[in-house]
């Protein structure tokens, strides 16, 4: 009876949910009474004499009249969460000249962050929040080899000069375990860990990654055709037809979202001694990587 | 700003051999759930496409202009800027002129010309040519950008289409001044008593 009571009641009463629950009666809080009980008579917890007694004691921060810690110190809201925030170490477009000049950059590749922090001239630090290239705009003028490039952040006026010269630029996000991998590839290789699989950008980067202004990697390839045209009438430069040129494959080269380097998939394991590369099996790593 | 129009008139026109090529090159390259066919799957993946858009205009029907500028038919020169800066202003040549003929050029509709020429009597010279200059800037590239969006933004106001005058439209206006000289004369008022009040007898 009872049985078929209780299953009516499941059946028929709302679902469980903050406002219709309570303690039992049985869980009641103590009452917390330093008047009456064993050893709390005579001083009550307070102690004998003085201020800790006498409900006489001095705010919390107070030093005895001096100007206290806490007012010494003025609040600096300009740099709130500095420390926090994502840094782009500037590269020029001058500068970036110079490297394929002097024969450090090869322009008939493309030129990833691993290329230029391999050349020796530009450094990043993955500690000091560090997340990639800043293409800046110093040098445009002197500006004059067609490339295919891959940065994190470039500005319209960047974009503008590279495509005018019949380049390719893609910005592109990395977290810092994937930058780790990057920025030394030889040393990471040689620490055994298997090449990881870059994370998606962070909310407030997902705008920017998205947008065909910007030529982002997670943009709609559609828009960044319109855009490159809407671009070159900005500036005023005739876009050149790629479409005939013989690097087209080079310009077309993408990596997957997922993917750190060209050629290698996120969770095989390079081995330069031996010349090797070690590639999981398992189908829950297949499916890890692939996800 | 003044490229919102020109960007809305893109058609397609898929480059086919150089299509197959690319597909060729990627199926052989990891893929994941990211990748950009499948948060994309009904786009072109080929991004350097020739993307074809509207660039003659009917003369019998009033078209709106695109914002479409041929580079061919417009004439764009580098000169020195003028103001303080020493070697650097001597030498570089920052400032952007841009002219083009307003009579013969193909690429703005008949009907803006007449508006354009009235409104822009100033910057036309005798021979007809419009002449527009910029130094904003202190690079030759982005004053080269100001110049062209100063031709567009002159050719949109010379296009704009006069208010017509209907019986509701005018009683909107009237409406409007009435509001506005009420307003004013209450402004008046306050500041009247204002300095009333300041005065002591």
């Amino acid at each position: 009876m009872g049985i078929e009571k209780a299953l009516r009641l499941v059946k028929d009463l709302p679902r469980v949910a903050l406002n219709n629950i309570k303690n039992s009666p049985m869980d009641q809080k103590k009452p917390h009474n330093l008047r009456r009980g064993w050893g709390k008579n005579k001083t009550h917890g307070r102690g004998h004499k003085g201020q800790g007694q006498r409900m006489t004691l001095p705010k919390l921060g107070f030093e005895t009249g001096h100007k206290p810690f806490y007012l010494r110190v003025p609040q600096e809201y300009y740099y709130e969460g500095h420390h926090l925030k994502r840094q782009y170490p500037p590269l020029s477009l001058l500068r970036l000249q110079r490297m394929i000049d002097m024969g450090c950059l090869d322009p008939n590749e493309v030129i990833d962050i691993s290329s230029i922090c391999m050349t020796g001239h530009y450094h990043l630090h993955v500690d000091r929040r560090h997340y990639g290239i800043n293409l800046t705009e110093e040098g445009a003028e002197k500006f004059s080899t067609p490339i295919c490039i891959e940065v994190q952040w470039a500005s319209e006026m960047t974009i503008a000069t590279i495509e005018r010269l019949g380049g390719v630029i893609m910005t592109r996000f990395y977290d810092p375990l994937s930058l780790i991998a990057l920025q030394d590839p030889e040393t990471y290789f040689k620490t055994g860990k298997p090449i990881p699989k870059c994370k998606l950008p962070p909310t407030d980067a997902v705008e920017y990654y998205s947008d065909p202004k910007f030529r982002g990697y997670l943009a709609d390839p559609e828009k960044i055709a319109e855009e490159r045209v809407a671009l070159s009438q900005k500036y005023g430069y005739d876009l050149p037809d790629l479409s005939e040129s013989d690097k087209l494959s080079l310009l077309l080269k993408r990596k997957d979202p997922r993917q750190i380097f060209f050629g290698l998939h996120p969770g095989w394991i390079v081995n330069l001694t031996e010349k090797k590369i070690l590639k999981p099996k398992a189908e829950y790593l297949q499916e890890y990587y692939h996800s | 700003m003044a490229l919102r129009r020109f960007r809305s008139c893109f058609t397609k026109l898929q480059v086919v051999a150089n299509y197959h090529s690319f597909v060729r090159l990627c199926s052989s390259t990891y893929k994941s759930k990211y990748s950009i066919e499948n948060i994309y799957p009904n786009s072109d993946p080929n991004f350097l496409r020739k993307v074809e858009f509207k660039q003659t205009y009917n003369n019998d029907t009033e078209e709106e202009f695109t914002g479409y500028i041929p580079l061919d038919d417009i004439s764009i020169k580098a000169v020195r800027g003028s103001g303080p800066g020493g070697q650097n202003v001597n030498k570089v040549s920052s400032k952007v002129e841009v002219r083009f003929h307003v009579e013969s050029a193909t690429w703005i509709p008949e009907w803006i010309k007449k508006n354009l020429i009235e409104n822009e009597k100033g910057r036309i010279t005798k021979d007809g040519d419009l002449v527009v200059t910029s130094e904003k800037t202190r690079t030759q590239m982005l004053n080269q950008a100001d110049c062209l969006d100063k031709v567009r933004e002159m050719i949109y106001n010379s296009a704009k289409k006069p208010v017509e005058m209907t019986e509701e439209y005018k009683k909107v206006v009237a409406k409007r001044l009435a509001k506005a000289n009420m307003e004013r004369l209450q402004r008046k008022r306050a500041d009247s008593l204002k300095k009333k009040n300041r005065r002591s007898e």
